[in-house]
């Protein structure tokens, strides 16, 4: 930054200045070239080799699982960021350079653009249609894009409320709250109680939180028909979320803080935080996130999220899917091992019993063993899964996501960024319209509005 | 006639030039084979590049259908261009980096020049201890620096505010992206130019400084009446630099995004062109973006290095 080093106590020429700026272009550049992919997997009995990107919660397990079991397909594992924290920007960038592994995970949302992008390959014809009935058919239909079949889903997101059982008590709360209305009433509660406490958080820093409550209130963001997008992100349904939180942030109910990040964790840890809006795979991560923490374990509890009104409803909040990248040989030693780690009970079983994961796996078999390897003392030995199960029950039909959610994302991201200086999360919906439709007609689709 | 003569002193002119390129040649063998790895490496890693990023500002990514069928890459001549100078994230970016430069430059340069000026008067001791302690912080990577910072500027895990705050004073460090940044920069900064300008100070002739302490002035009155003015050309020479370097600003905001969604995705314009480029997969646009912003710092250079010319010019003539 600042002074470049380079130029630093000799005469300057422009071209110093010049080329430090050109430093990005570098960077840019270095990212676009063509690489040449691998070989033809081997036929002479040789294991086929496979490279695999994620992140989830466990995957190093269910990879070295995998591995011991197999003898013709082995995995070779590098975990990346989270995709929001960076992990998709290395996978674009990868894809882009030639040398993407030969499968990745992504989040539901992010597999459209990815697929536009074309770093996804179509597997349609490497999944029959008995794995197919495997799946929940909400995990199916997100997977399919223009009637083919993009991904392996792993596991289906249903919403749910972690909560301090210890902290609602003292609050006089008896119940976790059933609707929005008895949510805000309890916020008020534990506010009451305890000033410096509050029910949960709001997070600018990623919008997929405020998505899967539009989605849970019956929104519709995208929806694609014949070849024009519709795009309804500042709809009635999504206004009747943006108006309440709006006000949950006005009065200072809840918190504004940057998701996972140490703030949220340290206000978690000291319990001035009592809550948060996660969704089944959050169980692992909270869990993990406060073990080191004294004391924490056996107080948190699950319980459905909050509806309008007060019937089961859920969207669905990350969930991530396999995917097999466009320029890799080894399509099918991949589908076999997204396969194995999908819908297996050993490939569920090595994941969750690494302790830090609690996903809701997308085939409704596993849950059975899902539930029998996670241990529940952190939640006070609640039967976890069986909220997870209602939930997962409720999850809305009919969701879409668009082909551009990282410009959707990136604009309301940094409008909800402007919350403490006076923005609205009002005027983020209406960014992440505007930037969406722009952005569509950018790419040369038709959009009707 | 007319045109033989020409001739005839164009072929004169050839050889004469010919004969003397030769001679030339001969003399500057050596340092050419010498320059030429340089030459090399500078076309393989910025020629090359930047003619890349250019080709790329050319082309856009275009789609049918829904948008899942094999992207067409067309040509769009400049309209990536276009988008990212009429985009009003790409233009706030410039002016974050002016309202940084505003605060950041006099700063930085005062407390540096401060800490220098102390370092050369005579009441300093330990100077080889003291310019090593404050260059320190410059020895300290970017990013390293910015994640210490952003600890730093946390409520509930940093010392420092937890200790204010008991205090009584409550300080909102990551709502003040702008503010957070300029303090990571002055700390990383201050100590690196201190070391120039002080530089600058053992350069000045003692004989003048004895002169003025002959003549009465105080250390103050040295400093502010003859050790600044002689030195006036290091402390715009920074200041230039500093302008420069700050149109590259991207680490820092970078890591401290993570804590502070104040930073938009666009707060600079390298992260403009970051984010186009691996967040919105629009490498026409990023590449456009990048284009203009070694354009704005190669104007600034070339501003940079006219005027300190046209300055050091007018010395030798007044010297002579």
């Amino acid at each position: 930054m600042s002074t470049p080093r380079t130029s630093g106590r000799r005469a300057l020429r422009p071209t110093a200045a010049l080329t430090a700026s050109a430093l990005s272009i570098t960077l840019l550049a270095a990212c676009g070239s063509n690489g040449g992919s691998d070989a033809a997997p081997a036929s002479d009995g040789r294991p086929v080799t496979i490279t695999f990107w994620g992140w989830a919660k466990g995957t190093k397990e269910v990879v070295d699982a995998f591995n011991a079991s197999h003898k013709d397909v082995q995995v070779t594992f590098e975990q990346i960021p989270s995709g929001v924290a960076g992990g998709y920007a290395k996978i674009s960038d990868a894809s882009k350079a030639g040398n993407a592994p030969d499968v990745f995970n992504v989040e539901y949302a992010a597999l459209p653009d990815f697929v536009s992008q074309g770093a996804v390959q179509d597997i349609t014809k490497l999944v029959s249609a008995d794995l197919k009935a495997k799946y929940l058919p909400q995990a199916v239909e997100l997977t399919t894009l223009a009637k083919s079949q993009w991904a392996l889903p792993l596991d289906a997101a249903p919403q749910a409320l972690f909560y301090r059982k210890d902290l609602f008590d003292k609050a006089g709360i008896t119940a976790a709250p059933k609707t929005w209305d008895e949510y805000r009433a309890d916020a008020q509660k534990l506010k009451a109680a305890n000033p410096n406490t509050r029910i949960g958080t709001f997070f600018p820093d990623d919008p997929s939180t405020f998505e899967a409550l539009s989605w849970q209130a019956g929104a519709q963001w995208f929806t694609g028909q014949q070849d024009t997008w519709s795009v309804d992100i500042a709809g009635t349904r999504t206004k009747g979320v943006t108006d309440y939180w709006q006000q949950l942030v006005a009065d200072d109910l809840v918190r504004v803080q940057p998701s996972f990040s140490q703030q949220w964790t340290a206000s978690l840890q000291k319990g001035e935080t009592a809550g948060y809006l996660g969704a089944a795979w959050g169980g692992g991560v909270l869990k993990s996130t406060l073990a080191s923490t004294p004391d924490a374990s056996g107080k948190w509890a699950v319980a459905p999220i909050p509806s309008w009104d007060g019937k089961p409803a859920s969207g669905m909040l990350g969930g991530s899917v396999f995917a097999v990248s466009k320029n890799s040989k080894k399509a099918k030693a991949a589908v076999e091992f997204a396969t194995w780690a999908t819908t297996t009970p050993e490939g569920i079983q090595a994941r969750i019993a690494s302790g830090t994961s609690s996903l809701f796996p997308a085939d409704p078999e596993l849950i059975p063993a899902a539930k029998a390897a996670f241990n529940t003392d952190f939640y006070g030995g609640q039967d976890i899964y069986s909220v997870f199960v209602d939930s997962s029950k409720s999850i809305r039909q009919g969701w879409t996501w668009g082909p551009t959610m990282g410009v959707t994302n990136n604009a309301m991201k940094d409008a909800f960024g402007k919350l403490g200086q006076g923005g609205t999360i009002q005027s983020a919906v209406d960014a992440a319209q505007q930037g969406t439709v722009a952005e569509l007609k950018n790419r040369g689709l038709k959009v009707a509005q | 006639m007319i045109d033989s003569a020409t001739r005839t002193t164009a072929t004169r002119t050839a050889a004469t030039s010919r004969a003397a390129n030769v001679r030339r040649r001969g003399r500057n063998g050596a340092p050419a084979l010498l320059i030429a790895p340089f030459f090399v490496l500078f076309t393989a890693t910025m020629l090359v590049p930047i003619g890349y990023a250019v080709y790329l500002s050319l082309f856009t990514e275009r789609r049918s259908g829904l948008g899942f069928g094999e992207p067409e890459t067309v040509l769009t001549g400049l309209a990536n261009y276009g988008r990212a100078l009429t985009d009003p994230a790409y233009r706030d970016g410039y002016l974050t980096i002016a309202q940084y430069c505003l605060l950041y430059i006099p700063v930085m340069i005062g407390l540096s020049l401060a800490v220098a000026l102390l370092l050369d008067s005579v009441l300093a001791r330990a100077k080889r201890f003291l310019q090593l302690a404050l260059f320190l912080p410059h020895a300290v990577p970017g990013i390293i620096a910015a994640l210490v910072w952003t600890y730093l500027y946390t409520p509930g895990i940093s010392p420092v505010l937890d200790a204010l705050n008991s205090a009584g004073a409550q300080l909102d460090v990551l709502g003040h992206p702008l503010p957070a940044v300029v303090n990571m920069a002055v700390w990383e900064w201050t100590g690196y130019n201190m070391i120039i300008f002080f530089a600058a100070l053992q350069a000045v002739p003692r004989e003048v400084l004895e002169a003025a302490v002959v003549d009465g002035a105080g250390a103050l009155r040295t400093a502010f009446s003859i050790k600044i003015p002689l030195i006036k050309a290091s402390i715009v020479m920074v200041g230039l630099f500093t302008v420069i370097g700050s149109l590259q600003l991207f680490t820092e905001p970078m890591i401290l995004r993570g804590a502070s969604p104040g930073v938009t995705s666009t707060w600079t314009p390298n992260m403009y062109a970051y984010t186009a480029a691996f967040e919105r997969n629009d490498y026409g646009l990023a590449a456009a973006a990048s284009v203009l912003l070694a354009l704005a710092a190669a104007l600034l250079s070339f501003i940079v290095t006219r005027a300190t010319r046209a300055r050091s010019e007018r010395r030798t003539e007044a010297a002579r």
